[in-house]
């Protein structure tokens, strides 16, 4: 399968800069995500590639076809695109069952009889919809119209299968199964996926690669653990799961590849991991909730120790959440043990302190 | 999940109490309207049984009059030549009228705004101007007869059945037109989109996904066109029954005028006939109808309405013909209207600036025809607001109550539309006599004539609000209703105000409906209260032609200005970016 590669786009709504110098490549078999809040341009910039939105500048290419280029004035109808797209809303055909709605595709091609009522088959049974084929859609769930929403995108093997949204019509449950089950898809068919939503839980379990967006930029791109655990701005650290951040003023680099800072909401000092930052500084710094480490007494393991009063405690299945106060300075932290309050320990370990650009 | 402090206190009043149960406001409005359409039909079905008219003394129970009528060789010819006139405009007008609102909803065709707007002028010119506009241009001894028989050898006879039929479908598309862009503005575009980017064609995603999932309001239309051709009383009376082509109106409408005694029972009994052609044609529509649910999608995000992309020479080609179906069907016939208005005369014999005129403006500046034109618009300001507020709660009673009664709702509303206009105005006639007070009062003024133009007009807002509601989903006002609303609020907040563009198509149609309507009033008419309609036609019979023509071009002229009025008022907000 081709790669995707979208070259500097640029999409203006009257005032309103809808897209401001967007580029990726969606690679070979790769299943790339565009995570971002809503009104972040990620469905803008998916609608462009399937050809229902006209950027106002830059370049789209499929493999070795151009699909937009505002330099040569070049524009593929989305019809001639060759791509396999399932919208939010699903868009079943309500007029034609399931399979009138799977084999449609395969009817534009003018696939001989014998032939498209195979493949549409073959296709139903991928996504274990095989028996509801003479059903109407208003006789579907949710999740099986989403189905058959895929299953119309893939009868034709696309060159690339692009999904907006496509889970969030689902209850928490279905969609953690959809979610497996499109992954395993996925992976066996080879797809070139390109994935657009606003759940990051989804963007994480999903994605070989995440483009992390915000009002029309893109901010970071890169491997789930990559983002997470390297937030490049405090806008994703906050967007991709819990994050403490903290605001400090470097003092000095020290010897062991570390830096001393000194924390503004309560005056003590931190010491992080890196070294190549000027004294004197502002930075913030991303802490993640299940970084930091609790005790109940006070521990003999020295460095970024601070006491602290537990202020809640939520109990979540496989972990408890604490809201905690260490002189004025508000922490989350999560911990699979049940600590007696309200008097405990936190230790912030340098490695877990990741310096956001100012 | 997490513990907090702070209490969140319960909203005060949380339990709401309703002034009236609910079950009682929606039986108010199902009486309304049960009132308003049995009025004029029951004391009409009553006296097509009489033998005498029903202010006469020493009348029996009888049958004769239906009798009289099935015998009547006249009766037969009319039925045959209303029917063969309801097909061919039926066929016509839907084919016509719903691809134009495919493609100017639904297509980049070149034009297509301005299109959507004038589509819809043909309902917006008075009927008998556009009957008398069309006679002059394309009648025998027409200016473009000649032009059209003689050089496009297209054999037109305006008097014949298919000419009127031609006639007949000019001014029923936009009918359609209105009812087929409702509901397209109701779908969600995505399902276009998903056939394009499937590698469909834009001409197939049309012919495959955009038309049949407008079956519904097709079928809607087409029934509302059918049962409007079998009571079409202005085309026959103008253009056929001088050749001897007469309808089931006008065969009626001749049989009362010139009858040796007045008011005849065989009126009433040819309009019952026809009341039980009509019952016969809803059952029909909703076998035919089936399931709507099935033609409601899931709402969300479809992406960009960009439109079906034509391609440039077939959206110019298509942006061309429909140019020219303008400029011949409503164009043209306006002219034509205009010159009549400020010539003595008009003939292809004599140019007419040797016959310009200003008399014919000079006479309709006094007397009835003044009046007329002040009571029309006062007549169709208030019956228009007033109707399409009545249908549209009736419309939320039938489909989205649990109201006992609300399946009678549709039949009740869509009742007086199948009756032919004149005999409503007779049924009307009855009934003030009969129930006094406020028949009297009604009788003495313009707000019987209001009451009767309205009634006739339910049925146009009926098709347009059930259409609608079948593409809002119900969730929508479920939601409200979860959220503690009353059914009240949830349909005034909720339901009306998603609505919105159907209840401003409503009105303006309501309001052009009944500002053109005549037929009901001929028979209610009291001199000071005349209206224009019903002053068209005097004149008109008196041969008067030009101030009728003058009178028709104001009649536009304060559609036209109502409309730009209206869209300024009701013009939807600005829709806000669509798009993540």
């Amino acid at each position: 399968m081709p790669e995707i590669t979208v070259q500097g786009l640029r999409k203006t709504f009257g005032q309103e800069r809808a897209l401001k110098d967007i580029s990726f490549t969606v690679r070979d078999k790769e299943f790339l995500t565009l995570l971002g809040p809503s009104g972040c341009g990620k469905t803008t910039t998916l609608m462009s590639i399937a050809g229902f939105q006209r950027p106002d500048q830059g370049a789209i290419s499929c493999g070795d076809r151009t699909f937009f280029d505002q330099a040569t004035k070049v524009y593929l109808k989305a019809e001639d695109r060759n791509l396999g797209l399932v919208f939010q809303s699903y868009a079943i055909w309500p007029h034609l069952t399931v399979f009138g709605n799977v084999a449609f595709p395969l009817k534009i091609r003018r696939m001989k009889k014998g032939a498209l009522r195979r493949r549409v088959l073959e296709t139903l049974e991928l996504v274990e919809m095989a028996g509801y084929a003479s059903r109407y859609p208003h006789e579907l769930s949710g999740g099986q119209q989403q189905r058959v929403a895929l299953a119309r995108a893939l009868v034709y093997a696309p060159a690339v299968l692009l999904l907006d949204e496509p889970f969030s019509n689902l209850d928490a449950k279905l969609r953690e199964r959809a979610r497996t089950w499109l992954k395993h898809l996925q992976a066996e068919l080879g797809l070139t996926t390109l994935f657009v939503t606003h759940d990051q839980d989804e963007a994480l379990s999903l994605s070989d690669r995440i483009v992390v967006m915000n009002e029309g930029s893109v901010l970071q791109v890169g491997s789930p653990e990559d983002v997470y655990h390297r937030p490049a701005t405090r806008f994703v650290a906050e967007f991709l799961g819990h994050c403490n951040v903290l605001a400090a003023r470097v003092v000095t680099a020290n010897s062991a590849g570390t830096t001393q800072l000194v924390l503004h909401a309560n005056g003590k000092p931190i010491t992080v991991s890196g070294e190549d930052l000027p004294a004197g500084d502002e930075v913030q710094l991303a802490v993640r909730p299940e970084a930091i480490e609790l005790t109940s007494h006070e521990s003999a393991v020295a460095g970024n120790t601070y006491p602290a009063e537990l202020q809640s405690v939520s109990f979540l299945g496989d972990h408890y959440l604490y809201e905690l106060s260490a002189d004025g300075l508000a922490l989350t932290v999560t911990s699979t043990r049940l600590l007696p309050g309200p008097a405990v320990t936190v230790r912030i370990p340098a490695s877990a302190c990741r310096v956001l650009p100012p | 999940m997490i513990t907090s402090s702070a209490s969140y206190a319960p909203a005060d009043g949380a339990r709401v109490r309703r002034l009236v149960p609910e079950s009682g406001v929606q039986a108010a409005i199902w009486a309304v309207v049960l009132v308003c359409v049995l009025a004029p039909v029951l004391p009409l079905v009553y006296a097509s049984v009489q033998s005498k008219p029903i202010y006469a003394a020493g009348r029996v129970f009888t049958l004769a009059p239906y009798r009289q009528l099935f015998t009547d060789p006249a009766f037969w010819a009319a039925a045959q030549n209303t029917l063969e006139f309801a097909a061919i405009t039926t066929a016509c007008s839907v084919v016509l009228g719903g691809s134009f609102a495919v493609l100017c909803s639904r297509t980049d065709m070149p034009g297509r705004r301005a299109f959507s707007r004038l589509f819809i002028a043909p309902i917006v010119l008075p009927p008998l101007g556009v009957i008398l506009g069309w006679n002059a241009l394309y009648g025998p001894g027409g200016y473009a007869h000649g032009f059209i028989t003689q050089t496009l050898h297209v054999p037109l006879n305006l008097t014949s059945v298919p000419g009127m039929a031609v006639l007949g479908t000019a001014v029923a598309v936009p009918v359609v037109f209105l009812v087929c862009q409702a509901s397209l503005s109701g779908t969600d575009s995505s399902l276009e989109n998903a056939a394009r980017s499937a590698g469909a064609p834009p001409l197939s995603v049309l012919g495959r996904i955009t038309v049949p999932m407008l079956r519904p309001a097709l079928l809607n239309a087409a029934l509302l066109i059918f049962t409007l051709s079998i009571e079409s009383l202005g085309i026959p009376l103008v253009l056929g029954s001088p050749q001897g082509h007469d309808f089931i109106a006008s065969y009626l409408y001749n049989a009362w005028s010139s009858a040796f005694t007045p008011d005849p029972p065989i009126v009433s009994a040819g309009a019952t006939v026809l009341l039980a052609c009509a019952c016969a044609l809803l059952l029909v529509r909703s076998r035919l109808l089936g399931d709507q649910a099935r033609f409601v999608s899931i709402g969300g995000r479809g992406g960009p309405a960009g439109g079906v992309q034509l391609g440039t020479i077939l959206s110019w080609v298509l942006g061309a013909i429909l140019g020219l179906y303008l400029l011949a069907t409503t164009f043209a016939p306006i002219a034509a209207l205009a010159l009549s208005s400020v010539v003595s005369e008009l003939t292809p014999l004599i140019a007419p600036w040797h016959l310009l005129t200003l008399g014919n403006w000079q006479t309709i500046a006094h007397g009835t025809f003044a009046h007329s034109i002040l009571n029309t618009v006062e007549i169709a300001l208030v019956g228009g607001l007033v109707t399409t507020l009545v249908v549209a709660l009736a419309t939320a009673v039938a489909q989205r109550s649990r109201f006992r009664l609300r399946r009678s709702l549709p039949f009740m509303l869509l009742f007086p539309r199948a009756i032919p206009g004149l005999i409503i105005g007779i049924g009307f006639f009855w009934a003030f006599l009969l129930v006094n007070p406020p028949g009297g009062a009604l009788r003495n003024s313009i707000w019987g004539i209001m009451l009767a133009l309205s009634i006739r007009s339910l049925t146009l807002a009926y098709f347009v609000m059930s259409s609608a509601f079948g593409t809002v989903s119900e969730s929508m006002d479920s939601a409200a209703r979860g959220a503690g609303a009353s059914w009240w609020t949830s349909m005034t907040r909720i339901a009306f105000p998603i609505l919105k563009p159907a209840l401003y198509a409503s009105f303006i149609l309501l309001f052009i409906s009944i500002l053109n309507d005549y037929d009901p009033a001929l028979f209610l008419v009291t001199p000071g209260h005349e209206i224009m309609g019903v002053t068209m036609l005097d004149a008109e019979q008196q041969g008067t032609i030009g101030p009728v023509a003058a009178l028709a071009m104001v009649q536009v002229a304060i559609t036209v200005l109502a409309i730009a009025v209206g869209a300024r008022l009701f013009a939807p907000q600005a829709r806000g970016k669509r798009n993540a």
